[in-house]
């Protein structure tokens, strides 16, 4: 299988009054075809920074990528590209769909109209055949009465219609990658359990690769085949999903697990949050970033910067102590019931 | 187990402004319609359903807050609604409220120190200086450095900012807590740190809580007894264990598969209940059983005629669905 996607050693730091912000740190991944990643993190840990790099979205004034960064899809580095070049890709073989489907739709223009607007730009589409094929798509993701929907505008449509509409846009041009930034997050569990729902079943009929940012782990344990675990810009652990919820190497992926109330257990377990606060990425932690808020800290911990190390075929972890085969936590295993 | 707050057919109908061209006949958004329950002392009772349900206009009235359109609200045996000067005044000491969001929740102007003291200078208690030691007791109760009394809210992560809430709300000693989304706005981690947080206090000071919430992991995690509402209507009330192990009602059972377990393997194999289309308006709800229009097990005519009241389904469980029956749902 060709890999879609490699992303080596990115570096999104941004220039502000108070300092660099190093939102995304040294990030490495690669995507296959057809294939979930699912990117989990806190508020801050850089999973939108990373998303907005692939799509060559971050501000040239505030944001620089470092050097030694590259993104290459099917090969060719994105981050080399001319503007022609990115527009090339972005919305037609990269589409993202983004965390409120309010504020990225457009208020003044008709759903359908909007939805054809990419096949205008990059399938040369002529006006009519645009609007008749944003139909076609709003009816695929389940919008009904598909052709007059089509020339609503935004406000009259449900928060769950309009991310339907989102995912009809994205999809327009048949795109290799589909980045969702929170997708569902702003959405009613009922309505994502439907968008969720809708996202599988089309990448199962498409194919697309689909980069899922979110938060909430049952959404990674639906969704994603593999997941990378972000805190403070870096990557801290990667593995199959399997690897992460069942053998979690790092503590801090420990503390995510751990401080789940889950509905999926008999008795009511205890929750052990992480103590402390996220770091600010202007004075990040020396040596591991987790390290202040880390129960396992040694004085190694305080100087020495942890490197994402493979542990087990596939399966890495950025934590200095993940090779010691002591160092092992069975969390989230079906059977585990706290009583 | 005595009966804290006694809520009796409470209704709250919001206007709908309409234009100054077309009919001024206004119509209604039912955003609460008939909801009756009690808390205990000492429990926490969680309210939990999607956005529009009712469940924060619910809060809202308990506190006076919003008056509310006919039912009552009885705290100790009392109607809330004929509270008048002192008795009044001594309500709003027993009764607080923490917020959902702990940025707009704390005034940016005033340091945290006057922000946790209002409500002991609102109600004239204590000197200044035994106020302030008093707001640095109750810093210290929150996990927060009594310290950091003369810094400014901005200057807090929202973890903190949502203690500092929370102290505010314990300055007076209350008896009720109505947390309305304490930790929806929080990360995971911070959030497991502020429930933690809530159950502590609750031993260490008797409390009880009203925890509205959309979160149904949480508010099984914290509640006693959990109340489902659908479109301004309880659609099943009960303990908390029955109400997960075995919900009644077809909303609760949606509910609760929808929500995606954090376990790959079960997640991936559990059948979804997948609800059709969205929440009907709350201006015209739909007749009947409100449930009807997306109701996986809705018969007609009689869920769209008549209305199923919130009856018995087993022992300190109520449900309101004309064929209310078990079904586990959670364990997948």
């Amino acid at each position: 299988m060709s890999t879609l996607l490699e992303v080596r050693n990115l570096k999104t730091h941004f220039h502000t009054r108070d300092g660099v912000v190093k939102a995304v740190d040294g990030v490495n991944f690669n995507l296959e075809p057809g294939k979930t990643l699912a990117v989990v993190g806190e508020s801050g840990s850089g999973k939108s920074v990373t998303a907005l790099s692939i799509m060559r979205l971050i501000p040239k004034t505030t944001g620089v990528i470092g050097t030694d960064s590259d993104i290459l899809f099917k090969g060719e580095s994105v981050l080399g590209m001319d503007d022609a070049g990115v527009r090339s890709i972005r919305g037609n073989r990269i589409a993202m769909i983004f965390q409120d489907p309010m504020t990225s739709l457009n208020p003044v223009y008709r759903v359908g109209r909007q939805i054809g607007e990419s096949l205008i730009l990059h399938k040369g589409l002529k006006k009519k055949e645009a609007d008749e094929r944003a139909v076609e798509l709003l009816d695929m993701v389940g919008i009904p009465h598909a052709g007059e929907r089509a020339k609503d505008y935004p406000h009259q449509f449900s928060g769950g219609m309009r991310q339907r509409a989102m995912i009809a846009m994205a999809l327009a041009c048949d795109p290799d990658i589909l980045i969702a930034d929170e997708p569902t997050t702003a959405l009613d569990v009922t309505i994502q359990a439907q968008i969720l729902e809708l996202m599988i079943e089309l990448q199962e009929r498409t194919g697309t690769a689909i980069i899922m940012i979110t938060h909430d782990l049952g959404v990674v344990a639906d969704m994603a085949n593999e997941v990378m675990v972000m805190y403070a810009g870096k990557q801290i652990e990667y593995g199959t999903a399997e690897d992460v919820f069942y053998r979690p190497l790092h503590p801090y992926t420990w503390g995510l697990l751990e401080s789940l109330p889950r509905h999926d257990v008999s008795e009511k377990g205890i929750l052990l949050p992480i103590t402390g606060q996220p770091p600010s990425l202007i004075n990040v932690p020396s040596g591991c970033a987790f390290h202040p808020r880390c129960p396992y800290a040694k004085d190694v911990c305080h100087t020495q910067v942890p490197q994402l190390t493979s542990i087990e075929d596939g399966h890495s972890s950025a934590c200095l102590f993940s090779g010691d085969p002591g160092f092992r936590r069975e969390t989230a295993s079906p059977s585990r019931e706290v009583v | 187990m005595s009966e804290l707050l006694r809520v009796n057919n409470l209704k709250k109908y919001f206007p709908v402004e309409q234009g100054l061209l077309t009919s001024r006949l206004s119509r209604k958004v039912k955003a609460v319609d008939d909801v009756s329950f009690t808390v205990n002392q000492g429990e926490t009772l969680g309210l939990v359903g999607e956005s529009g349900c009712g469940k924060s206009t619910t809060g809202r009235c308990l506190i006076k807050l919003l008056v509310p359109t006919s039912g009552t609200v009885e705290f100790e045996d009392r109607d809330v609604a004929k509270l008048r000067g002192r008795d009044l005044k001594a309500f709003r000491r027993d009764v607080q409220f923490i917020f959902q969001d702990p940025y707009a929740s704390l005034n940016p102007r005033m340091t945290i120190g006057e922000i946790v003291s209002e409500p002991l200078v609102v109600h004239g208690i204590g000197t200044k200086t035994e106020r302030r030691s008093q707001v640095q007791d109750l810093l210290k109760t929150v996990g927060l450095n009594p310290e950091h009394l003369n810094r400014y809210p901005h200057e807090f992560s929202g973890g903190q900012r949502q203690r500092i809430g929370i102290a505010r709300s314990l300055a007076l000693r209350p008896k009720l807590i109505i947390c309305d989304e304490p930790v929806s706005a929080l990360d995971v981690s911070i959030q497991a740190q502020i429930v933690n947080l809530l159950s502590d206090l609750q031993d260490e000071f008797g409390l009880t809580y009203v925890f509205i919430a959309h979160d149904l992991s949480v508010v099984r995690h914290i509640s006693d007894r959990v109340a489902v509402m659908y479109l301004g209507k309880i659609v099943e009330l009960g303990d908390w264990k029955n109400l997960y192990d075995a919900p009644h009602h077809p909303y609760t059972q949606s509910l609760l598969s929808a929500v995606p377990v954090p376990d790959p393997e079960k997640q991936k194999s559990r059948s979804r209940i997948i609800l059709q289309g969205d929440v009907p308006s709350p201006i015209d709800p739909p007749t009947g059983c409100r449930f009807h229009t997306r109701c996986p097990i809705a018969q007609f005519p009689i869920c769209s005629e008549q209305e199923p009241e919130l009856r018995e389904v087993a022992p300190g469980q109520r449900a309101a669905c004309h064929f209310a029956k078990p079904m586990p749902i959670a364990l997948g």
